[in-house]
């Protein structure tokens, strides 16, 4: 029996290293769920999903820090949002900054979330989803002539050109479909 | 009179004139085909070059929209979908494992030495399938999620620690098998199977 609760007690303890990256999502509810939480929460909002994805695919915000979302959503940063004037009215930017803030991946106990959050703790906050480290080191080994050279794919910043359930916040390596390289991974 | 012999010098022209065109005709005959397909793309390209300023310009023009492949259905079988099947696999038998521990049969130092044991009954043989499965399930998850597993993220890394607790639990697992089944008397192996289930079971959470 002693020993039965010390080795429980063993494997439970380290869990409790990753409290140090979450914060919105309960702990409770992260270890007991029956649902899936490898991989970044889907996009739930509407105003969210309707303003950013009029313009781009509606990066979930589980994909960035809050620090980085802080950056981004301002009116001063909206103004030259990449190079093109992405001003919002306020009370729309509040609801998406606020919805960002609330679903980014510090707060969030989804495994590639967590992830991010980690490999972001102690950089500077990126503005860029490709600037990531760990986004990058998971993209690290495709050739460019499948993302840059490739038509079809143009940008790493396409992220729903070759991940085809990004949209659900899906990104595992079985989802994937380079355009014009179906055998990628060989 | 005059008149025609302006005329007649008129249609002797007119006449050279035909013939010499008919002549530079056949030599020079003209390609009434359709031009080639390059004819058209090299004049299209000068359009579009002439109305675009940036390569990204170049690429909305020429391109269609970037979209997923509405019709891709990922593999049922790949090197990841194999691990997570043997994972959920080793779970499941270290489960009817459990189940299937004979009731009657005495653990620990109070049990008389001269016991009978069963050692190739269902609980044993579902051991050591557990036990092979578990070896199984890490062989693969290192062939298939290698990239993963970095130990300069730490030990809060949420991969660091399925590989961890995984393999504690097969270890855990492997060690119970062993201690019962080396052991010419009933041996106390319950609980380590149990916590080594217990670490599988908490590793497969963490990336489920």
């Amino acid at each position: 029996m002693k020993i039965k609760l010390l080795s429980i007690m063993a494997l439970t303890i380290p869990l409790a290293f990753c409290s140090g990256y979450v914060a919105a999502e309960s702990l409770l509810n992260a270890i007991f769920t029956p649902l899936r939480q490898k991989e970044i929460v889907p996009v739930d909002n509407k105003q969210y999903q309707d303003e950013c994805g009029s313009c781009h695919f509606a990066y979930q915000p589980g994909l960035l820090p809050a620090k980085s979302w802080e950056k981004l959503l301002t009116p001063e940063a909206l103004s030259n949002h990449f190079g093109v004037n992405a001003e919002l009215e306020k009370d729309v930017l509040n609801l998406i900054h606020d919805y960002a803030i609330a679903k980014a991946a510090d707060k969030s106990y989804h495994k590639r979330s967590r992830k991010i959050a980690q490999s972001t703790a102690q950089v500077e906050a990126p503005l860029r989803i490709t600037e990531v480290y760990y986004i990058k080191r998971k993209h690290q080994k495709i050739p460019e002539n499948m993302i840059t050279q490739n038509i079809d794919v143009k940008s790493l910043s396409y992220c729903d050109a070759c991940h085809t359930q990004a949209a659900q916040g899906v990104f595992e390596a079985d989802t994937v479909n380079i355009p014009n390289y179906p055998d990628w991974d060989n | 009179m005059r008149l025609n012999f302006r005329q007649l010098n008129l249609s002797i022209g007119i006449f050279l004139a035909s013939l010499a065109g008919t002549g530079y005709s056949y030599e020079n005959s003209p390609d009434l085909s359709q031009p080639s397909r390059n004819f058209y793309t090299q004049d299209t390209r000068a359009f579009l070059l002439a109305a675009n300023e940036s390569d990204d310009a170049k690429f909305k023009n020429t391109t269609k929209v970037v979209s997923p492949a509405a019709d891709f259905k990922p593999p049922l079988f790949s090197a990841g979908k194999v691990h997570q099947y043997l994972g959920i696999g080793t779970v499941v038998l270290a489960g009817l494992t459990a189940l299937s521990h004979p009731e009657e049969e005495c653990e620990g130092a109070s049990c008389p030495t001269n016991q009978p044991r069963e050692v190739n009954g269902s609980h044993a043989r579902l051991a050591k399938a557990t036990v092979a499965m578990a070896a199984a399930t890490i062989a693969t998850g290192l062939y298939a999620h290698w990239d993963d597993f970095n130990l300069a993220d730490g030990l809060a890394d949420p991969d660091n620690l399925h590989v961890l607790l995984a393999v504690t639990g097969a270890a855990l697992m492997a060690y119970a098998v062993n201690l019962s089944a080396n052991s010419a008397v009933p041996v106390n192996h319950a609980a380590i199977a149990e916590a080594g289930a217990l670490g599988m079971v908490v590793a497969i959470k963490l990336n489920w």
